[in-house]
């Protein structure tokens, strides 16, 4: 078919562009599959890329390749990953707190503490901000005009149930009104609840630091309050924990082995996460992706995913979105 | 050439209308087994609600409609070629479904849709079909870096 | 004016050899991805994002540009060909198009599309480029209530695509609200109708369903006729160019499509569909042949596909201006400038100003290239048509369900498919139209959405709607053009005293 033919030319041409950047690394020769639980394009999917270009560049496996199962909240790529990466020596997911959330309020069978945690990766703060015209200044103010009308105050971010949501639930809780009356407007993503916080339509908005950086270097927004347990550098707005209230919530993407990987298998694959954690590679990408380090090695990576899968729970049930 | 009217007098806009109607019915269950309500506003089941109302209504225009003289002409249709479509799209759900890959799914979607045509070289259909069913798959996994679901075919490459 | 001189420096970067070669290699590689249905313009960037990776800011932009407008442009031409939309904008495109295509206009059809993309995106870049700074302080004042009017306005317009019949029209459009309940839903996070299937939760894909409605469908139409009434599509009739006639039938839909793309597209959730509803409707009531309309008219390709483009170049505005991704394609473009540590926001236009106005000459310049590249393949797409029946149906079928597969490797995406490909087959063989479920399914949720933000923000206080001047003139609008046509209907009975 001619249309094919004339694919093939294009396809050349990509090829051709393509080829400058794959190497071929010989070091090991694990030859790894990344699960990104997410369409391309999204976090997970950048977060699996980027580490199949380290683990790649730094010859920590021989080949990567990354397969997008979207859906659910990264659910059904969970259910699948459960299914065909049990005892699989070379299968790798990468996930983060959003599956954590989506596996309760979807009611799904299955979630993060089936499979095997290899590493936490990156951990981004989130942030709570107002618009630059609103009387309310500080964190303090903010929980009084919850405690004043909780229904009035007007909150914006992600999808209901999500990170964001879960912060604002949490901050509502600390204001000492009831999380299940926040009023807490959806929106599918960080653009839109930001055009709803410039135009006025809200009291206050959660989203990730990065995405409303540039309106809050501008003032168009002010920043009240990171989520992040410690300060960081270039971040003017404080932890809300340095501001009295003990509230920490990092959205953080780890990575993940099937269930029942064991011994030498499981350490090979420690060993080559622990490897490209540490290169130079990993952290330029850090740095060019925006990303925060929140590096975690396996056993306390274990913990933590047991610690955050009671503690959304018990918020999501506070704020009726669990049972 | 010539159009052949089938007069099915009534037949179908009737049991569209029961079609309707079972819609209009699950769309209401689900919506009644909705327990999360929005704190403020409407409530997600509103717009399940309304659905259900909608296909109810339409429901009973259908039967009203059953029971006027019908100005539809419906042909006469092929249903082995029909058929033959269907199973050419079972060929790649089944071979995707049972772990046979995307070049053997394609293959057999277009060498039994050109039959469904009328075309009988069957063989010559299937290489044509696994030549660009491997194509696209060199060209999806290999430069666009998005995997297609593999077979044993697959694992070749 | 500031601006001016500074795009003449933006083209002084975008005109050197090396950059020309990047803007051309990114539209080639742009159009030939863009092609792909199930792939839209999004996942075109996202792919090729990592090639682009290896050049400098500069050069990298300029080829994301020629990437974007390249994948908007193929998404089209699989939509008139192949009745097979590529992306979920190019719907409409394929109601008149495809009629065009198979009764030997698809030269007239693709040329129309191409040069009122080029006409389109070339006006709505200006519109970028001075613009910006303006209409974002507007579109940010647009509340859920304003969307809610929108929607509905929209909503009315779907009656030009309902056919003879305004009871299976509607029925039709049901259809498509109905699948648009399908999954989480974003406002409280419950799902509906999803019946325990989690592959279910996110929703059904609108270019599965109009993929399947469409292409499938027709596949299955086509083998059912074939014994009965063989139709083989005429690839070439008359001239392969535009006619006289065709360019005065085209000129001023490319441009009403335009107004109508550009600030939509600029509305923070405004979309690229909206617009291409919006103007086949007005298209077909301004239209002086609207008996063409649903056997192939010019203007219902001309149209839309200028409002879709123009679309295109709208998102850039609150994605440059205020850093604000409000499409896919925009949230992918967002991560592209972060790879350079470049953030998109209000203070890009002053620290980065070389970027902004190297990218807007590099719009410019990928799409005179576009209308060169595509403008001589029109010849050869419409031989497409010439390839043996049987071939050209299994063709589009394994083109049809590789996009889907690609997209989403699942079997419950390929049941949808299928399922719905069998009910298209089911709609056009008992003469209900197919359009109104797509817009269904695109508009339900959305419209959803808006009206219970609102009646959130306003504590359930349904007056809202009203109390703001803007949503209040739009839902005015929307219930005069509902009721118009029944009473212009009853004068002409009256006068005529028809039946």
């Amino acid at each position: 078919m001619r249309n094919f033919m004339k694919y093939g030319l294009m396809a050349a041409i990509v090829g051709s562009v393509l080829s400058f950047g794959s190497l071929s690394a010989t070091a090991q020769d694990l030859e790894l599959t990344i699960t990104a639980p997410a369409g391309a394009g999204g976090g997970w999917d950048s977060a699996s890329r980027s580490l199949q270009e380290a683990m790649m560049a730094t010859g920590n496996a021989k080949s990567v390749q990354v397969v997008n199962v979207p859906g659910a909240g990264g659910t059904v790529g969970l259910a699948q990953f459960i299914g065909s990466a049990k005892g699989s020596p070379n299968q790798l997911l990468v996930a983060g707190i959003t599956l954590v959330g989506a596996s309760i309020s979807n009611k799904s069978p299955v979630n993060l503490t089936q499979v095997t945690p290899l590493a936490r990766l990156t951990g981004d703060p989130l942030v709570i901000v107002v618009s630059k015209d609103s009387p309310i200044k500080t964190i303090d103010d903010l929980l009084a005009t919850i405690k004043t009308d909780v229904a009035k105050t007007i909150w914006v971010g992600g999808s209901a149930g999500g990170a964001d949501h879960i912060l604002a639930a949490l901050v509502t809780k600390a204001a000492g009104a009831d999380p299940a009356k926040i009023n807490y407007v959806a929106y599918s993503g960080g653009g839109e609840s930001l055009a709803a916080m410039l135009g006025g339509q809200a009291t206050a908005g959660v989203s990730g630091y990065g995405e409303w950086e540039g309106q809050i270097k501008s003032g168009d927004l002010r920043a009240l309050a990171i989520s992040y347990p410690e300060p960081i550098e270039g971040i003017e707005a404080k932890p809300l924990k340095a501001q009295g209230l003990d509230i920490e919530l990092v959205n953080w993407r780890g990575i993940f082995a099937g269930p029942d990987v064991q011994g030498a298998d499981l350490d090979a694959l420690k060993a080559a996460v622990d490897n490209t954690v540490k290169s130079e590679q990993w952290q330029a990408i850090l740095k060019a992706r925006g990303w925060s380090d929140y590096y975690a090695p396996t056993d306390e990576f274990k913990t933590f995913i047991a610690s955050e899968n009671d503690r959304v729970r018990s918020i999501l049930t506070s704020i009726g979105l669990a049972d | 050439m010539t159009p052949r009217p089938i007069h099915t007098p009534n037949r179908p806009p009737a049991v569209i209308a029961i079609v309707l109607f079972a819609i209009a019915v699950i769309t209401y269950w689900d919506a009644s087994q909705m327990t999360t309500r929005a704190a403020y506003g409407m409530s997600a089941s509103a717009a399940s609600y309304f659905v259900a109302l909608l296909f109810a209504v339409l429901a009973v225009g259908h039967l009203v409609s059953a029971f006027k003289p019908s100005n539809v002409e419906v042909e006469v249709a092929d249903w082995k070629a029909v058929g033959w479509i269907g199973l050419a799209l079972c060929g790649l759900i089944g071979s995707i479904w049972l772990g046979g890959g995307f070049i053997l799914g394609s293959t057999l979607l277009f060498a039994l849709t050109a039959h469904a045509f009328g075309r009988r070289a069957f063989l010559v259909d299937l290489c044509l079909g696994a030549a660009i069913g491997v194509f696209v798959f060199l060209l999806f996994n290999k430069l666009l870096t998005l995997a297609l679901p593999q077979g044993p075919l697959e694992k070749l490459f | 004016m500031d601006s001016i001189s500074f795009l003449i420096e933006g083209f002084a970067l975008a005109i050197q050899p090396a950059n020309l070669i990047y803007a051309a290699i990114g539209v080639m590689i742009g159009t030939a991805v863009g092609v792909l249905p199930g792939i839209g313009p999004a996942l075109t960037v996202a792919l090729l994002l990592p090639v682009t990776f290896k050049l400098d800011p500069g050069g990298s932009i300029i080829m994301f540009a020629g990437i974007y407008y390249g994948g908007m442009y193929g998404g089209s031409t699989t939509a008139i060909l192949l009745n097979t939309p590529g992306e979920s904008a190019s719907v409409v495109t394929a109601l008149e198009g495809n009629k065009m295509a198979r009764s030997g206009r698809g030269g007239p059809a693709l040329a129309t599309a191409a040069i009122g993309s080029f006409v389109a995106a070339l006006i709505a870049t200006l519109g970028l480029a001075f613009l910006a700074p303006i209409l974002v302080k507007v579109a940010v004042k647009f509340g859920p209530w304003d969307y809610f009017g929108l929607m509905l306005i929209a909503f009315v317009t779907v009656s030009a695509t309902f056919g003879s019949s305004p009871m299976r029209g509607l029925t039709s459009l049901a259809f498509g609200l109905w699948l648009g309940l399908m999954g989480i839903d974003q406002l409280t996070g419950q799902a509906r109708l999803t019946f325990g299937v989690p592959e279910l939760l996110d929703g059904v894909e609108v270019t599965t369903l109009a993929v399947g409605l469409f292409a499938i469908g027709e596949a299955f139409l086509v083998a059912s006729r074939h014994l009965h009434k063989p139709e083989k599509p005429i690839p070439v009739k008359g001239s392969i160019w535009m006619t006289k006639e065709d360019w005065g039938r085209s000129w001023k839909p490319w441009l009403r499509g335009t107004v109508l793309g550009f600030p939509i597209g600029a509305l923070p959730a405004g979309g690229a569909e909206i617009p291409t509803f919006l103007s086949y409707n007005i298209e077909r009531r301004l239209s002086r042949k609207p008996q063409e309309f649903g056997q192939g008219a010019i203007e219902g390709v001309a149209g839309p596909e200028a409002a879709n483009n123009a679309s295109a170049a709208g998102t850039l505005v609150p994605l440059l201006t205020l850093g604000l991704p409000t499409s896919a394609t925009a949230a992918v473009m967002l991560a592209g400038f972060q790879q350079y540590n470049i953030q998109p926001g209000p203070l890009l236009f002053t620290q980065h100003a070389d970027l902004v106005w190297g990218l807007v000459a590099s719009l410019f310049i990928a799409n005179v290239m576009l209308l060169v590249l595509n403008l001589p393949l029109v010849g050869m797409w419409v031989k497409l048509l010439k390839i043996p029946l049987p071939w050209l149906y299994a063709g589009i079928l394994v083109f049809a369900s590789m996009g889907t597969i690609a997209a989403n490797p699942s079997v419950v995406e390929l049941l949808l498919l299928t399922g719905f490909g069998v009910i298209g087959f089911l709609m056009r063989r008992y003469d209900y139209p197919i359009a109104p479920a797509v817009v269904g399914l695109i508009l339900g949720p959305l419209a959803d959405n808006a009206l219970r933000r609102s009646l959130q923000m306003s504590l359930g206080d349904p007056m809202i709607l009203f109390q703001h001047p803007s949503s209040a003139i739009m839902i005015a609008i929307a219930t005069i053009a509902l009721i118009a046509p029944f009473i212009f209907r009853g004068l002409s009975r009256f006068q005529h005293d028809e039946d």
